[in-house]
């Protein structure tokens, strides 16, 4: 039987940062069309710079990440339409005044016609339930719905994979719930998904994979139930229900 | 952080919301212009068009005044130093030579300023936007998309470095900045973290940018010069002739 090529392949990356600290340190993962893996790690063990290297954000110096066998370093703007980035702070990476010209910023840059726009901006704003706010000033929406607005941002360029960087910290409840539904349903739709978080338990059970990461070296690569168990000596909490089983009380050394 | 901004675009179909952008920029540069010539005929009719304009549109009396509530304080400064003044004897006395033209100039004034709030109020920021780059295209050596995308940039992140400032302001006074007196020192407290804060946003915002494929030449809205864009032109072409006519030749 052959197997499928990778969508996305990073084979022995490595950055390191202006000061001396070495970010990421001989990363090889290969991630599957369809799957949704969760990367987690504690802060500062290389999650956000992999994530940036995916699209073409940051340039390996040293090794190779491929977005459907094409090099990342060699064609950043063809990674970039494949590979959509929902970054942490949603502030920063809204740009339009109102819902609308946010969600079109992405298709003019690629330059298509005013009915292309048209169509896709309707379809992503659709896809994350905000048609309805699509005249409002985006600075106005809730920390949920300027979440889901940064997803449309992306789902409107029409990429193959998404990158979400800590999809739900600072959401209350409904918003998360709002926000993980939408990640599943992408998921449903076929897009290949890559999420880091700190909150494991909010997406674990819905993924196929959970790669963990300590001081810039991927230390764990599995499915979920044979990675889980031993995450606390990376600094990382297990999920409640997974404590639970263990028979410890939630939140306790 | 509502509080924090200013009039935005707000949507609705009225007469102002369909004009053609580069034609509401065009008015704004014209009669603006021609209301600072302190003419009270045209003065009195921008004044009802205004009016009328700014009904059609939806835009709230009373919102009108909260925003430019600073500006009238500031507006009302310059009269009372352009009309009161000091007699000899140390008494106050209205000049009433200058009390018709400064009331005149101080009208233009205003007319400006909502005339202003009346392009922001009815018109996206990507189709001013586009109006710009149609005007500055023809400027040899200015990137007119790059000073397009600035502004519309800039506009979209005023209201989030106040809401930033204010909550900073916030922090530091939870801490007790109010008790140190020396101005310099509260100053710089403020203002290195803020700007610091401000850059690492900026970087954020170029990655933003890029990762969405950010280019100078992108798909600009399609602006359409109509017939009813022409026809406003004109009359308010035809309103300056009239009003230089009758207070050129009494």
């Amino acid at each position: 039987m052959t197997q499928t090529p990778p969508i996305l392949r990073v084979s022995h990356l490595s950055h390191r940062f202006s000061d001396g600290t070495l970010a990421l340190d001989q990363v090889t993962l290969d991630f599957q069309a369809g799957e949704l893996t969760v990367l987690v790690g504690a802060n500062g063990s290389g999650k956000t710079t992999l994530l940036r290297h995916l699209n073409g954000l940051l340039m390996p110096q040293c090794g190779d990440v491929e977005v459907c066998g094409v090099s990342v370093q060699k064609n950043p703007k063809a990674a970039r339409k494949r590979v959509g980035m929902v970054f942490q702070d949603a502030d920063s990476q809204i740009v339009g005044e109102t819902v609308y010209d946010d969600v079109a910023f992405g298709p003019e840059n690629l330059k298509l016609n005013r009915d292309t726009i048209e169509h896709q901006v309707r379809a992503a704003l659709s896809t994350v339930g905000l048609w309805d706010m699509a005249e409002k000033p985006s600075y106005v929406l809730s920390g949920g719905q300027k979440r889901r607005l940064a997803i449309a941002g992306v789902l409107a360029m029409k990429p193959e994979i998404l990158l979400m960087d800590e999809p739900f910290s600072n959401l209350d409840y409904p918003s998360l719930c709002q926000v993980r539904d939408q990640i599943l349903a992408l998921h449903q739709d076929g897009h290949t998904l890559v999420i880091t978080t700190h909150e494991l338990e909010k997406i674990v059970h819905y993924a196929q994979r959970l790669v963990v990461m300590e001081k810039g070296r991927v230390v764990r690569d599995g499915a979920p139930q044979d990675v889980a168990h031993a995450l606390e000596r990376y600094g990382i909490c297990s999920p409640c229900f997974m404590q639970a089983a263990c028979g410890r009380s939630p939140w306790t050394p | 952080m509502d509080t924090l901004t200013f009039m935005g675009f707000s949507p609705g179909d009225s007469l102002l919301h369909r004009l053609d952008p580069r034609t509401k920029q065009i008015l704004l540069i014209l009669a603006g212009g021609f209301c600072l010539n302190k003419n009270p005929l045209f003065l009195g009719l921008m004044t009802l068009a205004l009016a009328g304009a700014g009904h059609q549109a939806r835009l709230s009396f009373f919102r009108l005044i909260k925003e430019i509530r600073y500006f009238l304080f500031f507006l009302a400064g310059v009269f009372a130093v352009r009309v009161i003044t000091l007699s000899d004897h140390w008494t106050l006395s209205v000049d009433p030579d200058g009390l018709q033209e400064s009331v005149l100039m101080l009208w233009g004034l205003v007319l400006v300023v909502v005339m202003g709030i009346l392009l922001m109020v009815t018109t996206r920021i990507s189709h001013i936007r586009a109006a710009l780059v149609w005007f500055l295209a023809p400027v040899p050596f200015v990137n007119e998309r790059s000073i397009a995308t600035m502004v519309g940039l800039m506009v979209r992140f005023l209201p989030l470095i106040l809401f930033q400032a204010a909550e900073m302001a916030d922090a530091q006074r939870a801490r007790g900045i109010d008790h140190r007196k020396n101005p310099l020192y509260r100053l710089s407290c403020f203002t290195f973290p803020l700007f610091r804060r401000i850059f690492l946003k900026t970087d954020d915002l170029a990655a933003a940018l890029q990762a969405r494929c950010y280019t100078d030449n992108r798909t600009l809205p399609q602006l359409v010069f109509s017939r009813i864009d022409a026809l406003i032109l004109w009359a308010v072409l035809v309103m300056m002739g009239v009003s230089i006519s009758v207070f050129s030749h009494p």
